[in-house]
Protein backbone atom coordinates (compact mmCIF):
# COMPACT_ATOMS: atom_id res chain seq x y z
CA UNK A 1 0.00 0.00 0.00
CA UNK A 2 1.47 3.61 -1.00
CA UNK A 3 -0.18 5.83 1.83
CA UNK A 4 -0.36 9.22 2.19
CA UNK A 5 -1.15 10.50 6.19
CA UNK A 6 -2.09 13.99 6.53
CA UNK A 7 -1.48 14.54 10.38
CA UNK A 8 1.21 11.74 10.87
CA UNK A 9 3.35 14.15 13.59
CA UNK A 10 -0.17 13.74 15.90
CA UNK A 11 -1.21 11.58 18.39
CA UNK A 12 -3.44 9.30 16.12
CA UNK A 13 -1.28 9.84 13.28
CA UNK A 14 2.00 8.41 14.93
CA UNK A 15 0.38 5.33 15.56
CA UNK A 16 -1.10 5.37 12.32
CA UNK A 17 1.99 5.35 10.74
CA UNK A 18 3.55 3.10 12.94
CA UNK A 19 0.57 0.47 12.16
CA UNK A 20 1.29 1.02 9.10
CA UNK A 21 4.87 0.75 8.52
CA UNK A 22 4.40 -2.69 10.41
CA UNK A 23 2.37 -3.88 7.58
CA UNK A 24 4.70 -2.86 5.07
CA UNK A 25 3.03 0.20 4.00
CA UNK A 26 5.21 2.77 2.05
CA UNK A 27 4.51 5.95 4.35
CA UNK A 28 4.29 9.24 2.85
CA UNK A 29 3.33 11.71 5.38
CA UNK A 30 2.59 15.77 5.39
CA UNK A 31 4.04 18.47 7.35
CA UNK A 32 3.43 22.14 7.33
CA UNK A 33 6.46 24.35 8.51
CA UNK A 34 5.84 24.06 12.13
CA UNK A 35 5.24 20.99 12.61
CA UNK A 36 7.58 18.53 14.93
CA UNK A 37 9.21 16.09 12.59
CA UNK A 38 11.35 14.77 15.47
CA UNK A 39 9.68 11.84 15.95
CA UNK A 40 8.35 11.35 12.05
CA UNK A 41 12.09 11.77 11.38
CA UNK A 42 13.17 8.37 13.29
CA UNK A 43 10.84 5.79 10.94
CA UNK A 44 10.93 5.37 7.32
CA UNK A 45 8.36 8.05 5.88
CA UNK A 46 9.03 10.78 3.28
CA UNK A 47 7.97 14.06 4.50
CA UNK A 48 6.40 16.04 1.78
CA UNK A 49 5.87 19.86 2.70
CA UNK A 50 2.17 20.56 2.22
CA UNK A 51 -0.82 22.07 4.32
CA UNK A 52 -4.59 21.79 4.40
CA UNK A 53 -4.28 25.48 2.92
CA UNK A 54 -2.21 24.78 0.12
CA UNK A 55 -4.49 23.00 -2.60
CA UNK A 56 -1.98 22.56 -5.20
CA UNK A 57 0.76 20.56 -2.50
CA UNK A 58 -2.02 18.48 -1.69
CA UNK A 59 -2.65 17.13 -5.14
CA UNK A 60 0.99 16.80 -5.59
CA UNK A 61 1.40 14.92 -2.44
CA UNK A 62 -1.84 12.42 -3.17
CA UNK A 63 0.19 11.90 -6.34
CA UNK A 64 1.05 7.94 -7.17
CA UNK A 65 -0.68 7.10 -3.39
CA UNK A 66 -3.05 4.55 -3.53
CA UNK A 67 -4.90 5.57 -0.21
CA UNK A 68 -5.11 9.11 1.79
CA UNK A 69 -5.94 9.05 5.41
CA UNK A 70 -6.86 12.44 6.92
CA UNK A 71 -5.86 12.29 10.71
CA UNK A 72 -5.46 15.86 11.24
CA UNK A 73 -8.00 17.97 10.05
CA UNK A 74 -8.48 21.36 11.93
CA UNK A 75 -8.66 20.81 16.28
CA UNK A 76 -9.85 23.96 17.75
CA UNK A 77 -7.54 24.63 20.23
CA UNK A 78 -10.48 27.09 22.21
CA UNK A 79 -14.32 26.70 21.92
CA UNK A 80 -14.49 30.82 21.21
CA UNK A 81 -15.00 31.47 18.02
CA UNK A 82 -17.29 29.03 16.52
CA UNK A 83 -17.28 30.79 12.74
CA UNK A 84 -13.89 30.91 12.23
CA UNK A 85 -13.59 27.51 13.66
CA UNK A 86 -16.13 26.08 11.37
CA UNK A 87 -14.68 27.77 8.43
CA UNK A 88 -10.92 27.11 8.95
CA UNK A 89 -12.03 22.90 9.82
CA UNK A 90 -14.44 23.45 6.43
CA UNK A 91 -11.98 24.68 4.30
CA UNK A 92 -8.69 22.20 4.92
CA UNK A 93 -11.24 19.05 4.79
CA UNK A 94 -12.80 20.62 1.78
CA UNK A 95 -9.03 21.07 0.12
CA UNK A 96 -7.91 17.73 1.18
CA UNK A 97 -10.93 16.10 -0.56
CA UNK A 98 -10.78 18.13 -4.26
CA UNK A 99 -7.08 17.51 -3.83
CA UNK A 100 -8.05 13.69 -3.73
CA UNK A 101 -10.49 13.64 -6.64
CA UNK A 102 -7.77 15.56 -8.98
CA UNK A 103 -5.26 13.00 -7.60
CA UNK A 104 -7.38 10.12 -8.58
CA UNK A 105 -6.45 8.76 -4.98
CA UNK A 106 -7.80 5.39 -4.59
CA UNK A 107 -9.72 5.55 -1.27
CA UNK A 108 -10.06 8.40 0.91
CA UNK A 109 -10.47 7.77 5.05
CA UNK A 110 -11.02 10.51 7.25
CA UNK A 111 -11.19 10.98 11.17
CA UNK A 112 -14.02 12.04 12.65
CA UNK A 113 -15.15 11.71 16.23
CA UNK A 114 -17.91 10.31 17.93
CA UNK A 115 -18.78 13.88 18.62
CA UNK A 116 -20.51 14.39 15.51
CA UNK A 117 -23.45 11.52 16.17
CA UNK A 118 -26.53 12.76 17.02
CA UNK A 119 -28.55 11.64 20.26
CA UNK A 120 -29.54 7.89 19.40
CA UNK A 121 -32.89 6.83 20.34
CA UNK A 122 -33.70 5.75 23.79
CA UNK A 123 -33.79 1.83 22.99
CA UNK A 124 -29.97 1.69 21.47
CA UNK A 125 -26.89 2.54 21.82
CA UNK A 126 -25.62 5.17 19.46
CA UNK A 127 -24.13 4.58 16.13
CA UNK A 128 -23.04 5.86 12.93
CA UNK A 129 -26.59 5.88 11.58
CA UNK A 130 -26.78 9.02 13.87
CA UNK A 131 -26.30 11.99 11.83
CA UNK A 132 -27.39 15.24 13.02
CA UNK A 133 -29.88 16.86 10.28
CA UNK A 134 -28.38 19.87 11.45
CA UNK A 135 -25.18 21.34 12.56
CA UNK A 136 -25.17 21.14 16.67
CA UNK A 137 -25.39 24.31 18.56
CA UNK A 138 -24.68 23.18 21.92
CA UNK A 139 -21.09 22.87 20.95
CA UNK A 140 -17.86 24.51 18.82
CA UNK A 141 -16.19 21.32 18.73
CA UNK A 142 -19.30 18.88 17.57
CA UNK A 143 -20.64 21.90 15.16
CA UNK A 144 -16.75 21.85 13.46
CA UNK A 145 -16.70 18.03 13.66
CA UNK A 146 -20.33 17.94 11.61
CA UNK A 147 -19.45 20.47 9.17
CA UNK A 148 -16.22 18.93 8.19
CA UNK A 149 -18.22 15.32 7.98
CA UNK A 150 -20.81 16.77 5.79
CA UNK A 151 -17.71 18.00 3.37
CA UNK A 152 -16.53 14.67 2.91
CA UNK A 153 -20.29 13.17 2.34
CA UNK A 154 -20.66 15.84 -0.64
CA UNK A 155 -17.43 14.57 -1.78
CA UNK A 156 -18.31 11.30 -1.92
CA UNK A 157 -21.33 12.18 -4.26
CA UNK A 158 -19.08 13.67 -6.31
CA UNK A 159 -17.04 9.93 -6.94
CA UNK A 160 -14.55 10.10 -3.90
CA UNK A 161 -14.38 6.84 -2.20
CA UNK A 162 -14.28 7.93 1.09
CA UNK A 163 -15.01 6.14 4.81
CA UNK A 164 -15.27 8.41 7.74
CA UNK A 165 -14.42 6.99 10.97
CA UNK A 166 -15.89 8.30 14.85
CA UNK A 167 -13.46 7.26 17.00
CA UNK A 168 -14.12 7.58 20.78
CA UNK A 169 -11.49 9.73 23.32
CA UNK A 170 -8.17 7.81 22.19
CA UNK A 171 -6.08 6.56 25.13
CA UNK A 172 -2.57 5.18 24.37
CA UNK A 173 1.53 6.74 23.07
CA UNK A 174 2.19 9.70 21.73
CA UNK A 175 -0.41 11.81 23.39
CA UNK A 176 2.12 14.57 23.07
CA UNK A 177 -0.54 17.41 23.35
CA UNK A 178 -2.44 15.24 26.02
CA UNK A 179 -5.87 15.27 24.75
CA UNK A 180 -8.35 13.00 26.54
CA UNK A 181 -5.82 11.77 28.62
CA UNK A 182 -5.95 14.76 30.40
CA UNK A 183 -8.18 13.07 32.68
CA UNK A 184 -5.14 10.70 33.83
CA UNK A 185 -2.78 13.04 34.03
CA UNK A 186 -4.63 15.89 35.90
CA UNK A 187 -6.41 13.46 38.25
CA UNK A 188 -2.73 11.30 39.16
CA UNK A 189 -1.20 15.10 39.70
CA UNK A 190 -3.68 16.42 41.70
CA UNK A 191 -4.10 19.67 38.94
CA UNK A 192 -7.85 18.62 38.00
CA UNK A 193 -9.81 21.62 40.04
CA UNK A 194 -12.92 20.76 38.90
CA UNK A 195 -15.16 17.93 37.42
CA UNK A 196 -18.66 17.51 35.22
CA UNK A 197 -20.24 14.72 35.45
CA UNK A 198 -21.51 12.74 32.48
CA UNK A 199 -20.03 9.52 29.99
CA UNK A 200 -17.02 9.47 27.85
CA UNK A 201 -15.98 6.79 25.81
CA UNK A 202 -12.60 5.92 26.05
CA UNK A 203 -10.60 3.57 23.42
CA UNK A 204 -7.00 2.53 22.79
CA UNK A 205 -5.21 4.77 20.27
CA UNK A 206 -3.89 1.04 18.49
CA UNK A 207 -7.58 0.15 17.91
CA UNK A 208 -8.22 2.74 16.21
CA UNK A 209 -5.14 3.00 14.32
CA UNK A 210 -5.66 -0.54 13.35
CA UNK A 211 -9.24 0.08 12.11
CA UNK A 212 -7.76 3.11 9.43
CA UNK A 213 -5.62 0.62 7.91
CA UNK A 214 -8.55 -1.73 7.58
CA UNK A 215 -10.87 1.06 6.22
CA UNK A 216 -8.13 1.68 3.11
CA UNK A 217 -9.93 -1.60 1.76
CA UNK A 218 -13.43 -1.66 0.25
CA UNK A 219 -16.42 -1.68 3.00
CA UNK A 220 -19.71 -2.13 3.16
CA UNK A 221 -20.45 0.94 4.98
CA UNK A 222 -18.94 4.44 4.60
CA UNK A 223 -19.14 5.57 8.46
CA UNK A 224 -17.91 3.60 10.96
CA UNK A 225 -17.98 4.06 15.12
CA UNK A 226 -14.09 2.68 16.41
CA UNK A 227 -15.91 3.54 20.18
CA UNK A 228 -14.16 1.68 23.15
CA UNK A 229 -15.46 1.57 26.83
CA UNK A 230 -18.62 3.73 27.83
CA UNK A 231 -17.84 5.09 31.58
CA UNK A 232 -19.04 7.89 33.76
CA UNK A 233 -16.64 10.79 34.41
CA UNK A 234 -16.97 10.13 38.46
CA UNK A 235 -16.13 6.53 38.22
CA UNK A 236 -13.38 7.16 35.79
CA UNK A 237 -11.60 9.53 38.31
CA UNK A 238 -11.91 7.26 41.15
CA UNK A 239 -10.64 4.49 39.44
CA UNK A 240 -7.26 6.44 37.75
CA UNK A 241 -7.35 7.64 41.79
CA UNK A 242 -6.96 3.95 43.34
CA UNK A 243 -4.86 2.41 40.24
CA UNK A 244 -2.04 4.96 39.61
CA UNK A 245 -2.96 7.12 42.82
CA UNK A 246 -3.14 11.15 42.99
CA UNK A 247 -6.73 13.05 44.30
CA UNK A 248 -10.35 13.54 43.34
CA UNK A 249 -11.08 16.79 42.15
CA UNK A 250 -12.32 18.45 45.04
CA UNK A 251 -15.77 20.47 43.36
CA UNK A 252 -18.10 18.94 41.11
CA UNK A 253 -19.91 21.53 38.90
CA UNK A 254 -23.18 21.32 37.24
CA UNK A 255 -23.28 20.98 33.38
CA UNK A 256 -24.01 25.24 33.43
CA UNK A 257 -21.34 25.87 35.60
CA UNK A 258 -18.87 23.52 33.84
CA UNK A 259 -19.38 25.19 30.62
CA UNK A 260 -19.29 28.78 32.49
CA UNK A 261 -15.95 28.03 33.85
CA UNK A 262 -14.47 26.18 30.91
CA UNK A 263 -15.45 29.09 28.38
CA UNK A 264 -13.78 31.80 31.48
CA UNK A 265 -10.94 29.79 31.56
CA UNK A 266 -10.39 29.55 27.72
CA UNK A 267 -10.68 33.56 27.24
CA UNK A 268 -8.39 34.26 30.10
CA UNK A 269 -5.73 31.43 28.06
CA UNK A 270 -5.94 32.44 24.24
CA UNK A 271 -4.70 35.41 24.46
CA UNK A 272 -1.23 33.52 25.51
CA UNK A 273 -2.28 30.27 23.97
CA UNK A 274 -1.73 28.53 27.12
CA UNK A 275 -3.72 25.69 28.32
CA UNK A 276 -6.58 25.19 30.35
CA UNK A 277 -7.15 23.15 32.89
CA UNK A 278 -10.58 21.33 31.88
CA UNK A 279 -11.28 22.18 27.74
CA UNK A 280 -14.75 23.50 26.87
CA UNK A 281 -14.73 20.64 24.32
CA UNK A 282 -14.02 17.80 26.77
CA UNK A 283 -17.07 19.30 29.12
CA UNK A 284 -19.26 18.99 26.26
CA UNK A 285 -18.37 15.74 25.71
CA UNK A 286 -18.89 14.47 28.83
CA UNK A 287 -22.10 16.49 29.01
CA UNK A 288 -23.82 15.23 25.49
CA UNK A 289 -21.89 12.17 26.37
CA UNK A 290 -23.95 8.38 25.55
CA UNK A 291 -22.88 4.95 25.13
CA UNK A 292 -22.00 4.04 21.57
CA UNK A 293 -21.39 1.13 19.83
CA UNK A 294 -19.23 -0.22 17.71
CA UNK A 295 -20.59 -3.25 16.39
CA UNK A 296 -20.32 -2.81 12.54
CA UNK A 297 -16.44 -1.55 12.83
CA UNK A 298 -15.98 -4.97 14.84
CA UNK A 299 -17.30 -7.13 11.87
CA UNK A 300 -16.23 -5.02 8.80
CA UNK A 301 -12.89 -4.59 10.18
CA UNK A 302 -12.14 -6.66 12.54
CA UNK A 303 -11.75 -3.96 15.21
CA UNK A 304 -11.05 -5.74 18.62
CA UNK A 305 -11.28 -3.99 21.77
CA UNK A 306 -8.28 -3.43 23.68
CA UNK A 307 -9.41 -3.92 27.64
CA UNK A 308 -9.99 -0.29 29.31
CA UNK A 309 -7.17 -0.97 32.11
CA UNK A 310 -4.90 -1.61 29.33
CA UNK A 311 -5.45 0.92 27.65
CA UNK A 312 -5.01 2.88 30.48
CA UNK A 313 -1.87 1.60 31.76
CA UNK A 314 -0.52 1.72 28.38
CA UNK A 315 -1.46 5.31 28.12
CA UNK A 316 -0.14 5.83 31.76
CA UNK A 317 2.94 4.43 31.03
CA UNK A 318 3.80 7.00 27.90
CA UNK A 319 2.84 10.20 30.20
CA UNK A 320 5.50 8.59 32.88
CA UNK A 321 8.12 7.98 30.15
CA UNK A 322 7.52 11.56 28.66
CA UNK A 323 7.93 13.30 32.64
CA UNK A 324 4.11 14.50 32.13
CA UNK A 325 3.43 12.30 35.07
CA UNK A 326 6.15 12.06 37.92
CA UNK A 327 7.62 8.67 39.00
CA UNK A 328 9.60 7.76 42.15
CA UNK A 329 12.85 7.46 39.87
CA UNK A 330 12.30 10.94 37.83
CA UNK A 331 9.98 13.29 40.06
CA UNK A 332 9.00 16.63 38.49
CA UNK A 333 10.31 19.57 39.68
CA UNK A 334 7.45 22.15 40.53
CA UNK A 335 7.65 26.22 39.59
CA UNK B 1 27.20 22.60 7.05
CA UNK B 2 30.11 22.88 9.60
CA UNK B 3 28.64 25.56 12.29
CA UNK B 4 30.64 27.17 15.71
CA UNK B 5 29.11 26.66 19.14
CA UNK B 6 28.22 30.38 19.62
CA UNK B 7 26.01 30.46 16.27
CA UNK B 8 24.39 27.55 17.11
CA UNK B 9 23.63 28.60 20.42
CA UNK B 10 22.48 31.90 18.75
CA UNK B 11 20.23 29.98 16.59
CA UNK B 12 18.98 28.27 19.32
CA UNK B 13 17.79 31.32 21.37
CA UNK B 14 16.53 32.96 18.05
CA UNK B 15 13.77 29.70 18.04
CA UNK B 16 13.27 29.62 21.65
CA UNK B 17 12.15 33.39 20.79
CA UNK B 18 10.11 32.51 17.87
CA UNK B 19 8.47 30.08 19.54
CA UNK B 20 8.14 31.87 22.91
CA UNK B 21 7.10 34.96 21.22
CA UNK B 22 9.36 37.12 22.86
CA UNK B 23 12.06 39.43 22.11
CA UNK B 24 15.53 37.29 21.59
CA UNK B 25 17.09 40.24 23.63
CA UNK B 26 15.19 39.07 26.44
CA UNK B 27 15.69 35.54 26.62
CA UNK B 28 18.99 34.33 28.84
CA UNK B 29 19.93 31.26 30.07
CA UNK B 30 18.87 30.40 33.44
CA UNK B 31 15.41 31.44 32.23
CA UNK B 32 12.80 27.96 32.60
CA UNK B 33 11.59 27.08 28.94
CA UNK B 34 8.31 26.32 31.25
CA UNK B 35 7.74 28.65 33.71
CA UNK B 36 9.41 32.13 32.77
CA UNK B 37 8.73 31.28 28.98
CA UNK B 38 5.79 29.70 28.57
CA UNK B 39 6.63 26.93 26.61
CA UNK B 40 4.73 23.99 27.13
CA UNK B 41 5.95 20.34 26.48
CA UNK B 42 5.17 20.44 22.94
CA UNK B 43 6.68 23.57 22.44
CA UNK B 44 10.19 22.63 23.90
CA UNK B 45 9.05 19.73 21.07
CA UNK B 46 8.97 22.04 18.62
CA UNK B 47 12.09 23.89 19.45
CA UNK B 48 13.99 20.75 19.76
CA UNK B 49 12.48 19.43 16.63
CA UNK B 50 13.67 22.43 14.19
CA UNK B 51 16.98 23.18 16.03
CA UNK B 52 17.50 19.50 15.20
CA UNK B 53 16.81 19.87 11.61
CA UNK B 54 18.50 23.04 11.21
CA UNK B 55 21.45 21.77 12.81
CA UNK B 56 21.22 18.09 10.83
CA UNK B 57 21.38 16.27 14.70
CA UNK B 58 19.09 13.53 15.66
CA UNK B 59 17.73 14.22 19.85
CA UNK B 60 16.84 11.90 22.06
CA UNK B 61 13.31 13.32 22.55
CA UNK B 62 12.77 11.56 26.04
CA UNK B 63 15.33 13.25 27.49
CA UNK B 64 14.66 16.20 25.89
CA UNK B 65 11.68 16.33 27.98
CA UNK B 66 14.16 17.02 31.00
CA UNK B 67 15.33 20.07 29.77
CA UNK B 68 14.43 22.93 32.09
CA UNK B 69 16.07 25.81 31.10
CA UNK B 70 17.74 27.28 28.50
CA UNK B 71 21.34 26.79 29.46
CA UNK B 72 20.08 23.06 29.43
CA UNK B 73 18.34 23.30 26.08
CA UNK B 74 21.74 24.70 24.38
CA UNK B 75 24.08 22.15 26.36
CA UNK B 76 21.77 19.16 25.25
CA UNK B 77 21.63 20.50 21.61
CA UNK B 78 25.78 20.74 21.77
CA UNK B 79 26.08 17.71 22.97
CA UNK B 80 24.37 16.10 20.73
CA UNK B 81 25.62 17.95 17.77
CA UNK B 82 29.33 16.91 18.82
CA UNK B 83 28.61 13.51 19.49
CA UNK B 84 27.22 13.26 15.71
CA UNK B 85 29.35 15.95 13.86
CA UNK B 86 33.38 14.88 13.28
CA UNK B 87 33.79 19.06 13.58
CA UNK B 88 36.08 19.51 16.83
CA UNK B 89 37.74 22.32 15.09
CA UNK B 90 34.37 24.06 14.99
CA UNK B 91 33.78 24.41 18.57
CA UNK B 92 35.27 27.96 19.90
Amino acid sequence: MRALVIGGSGFLGLNLVDELLARGADVRVTRRRQTVTLLLRKRKVELFDASLDEPEKLRRAMDGRDVVFLAGAHYPRYSIDRDASIATGVRGVRNACEAALAAGVRRFVYTSSIASLAQAPTDRRADERDVPPTIPTDSVYRAVKWAMEREVDDARARGLDAVTLLPGGCLGPWDLRVGTGSFLVGTVRGLMPWWVDGCVNLVDVGDVARAHVAAASPTPLDRYCVAGHDVRVGWLLRHIVLRYGGAMPKRRLSPDDARARADADEIAAAPTKSRVPIPRELVDMAIAGQPVSSAPARVDLGVETTPLDRALDRAHEFYVRFRFIPSPERPMETA
Amino acid sequence: MMTTQQERRTKLVHLIATIAETDVASVRGEQRLREDLGMDSLGALELLSTVSEALSIDLDVEDAMDLRTVDDAARFVEKSYLEQHDDSVARA
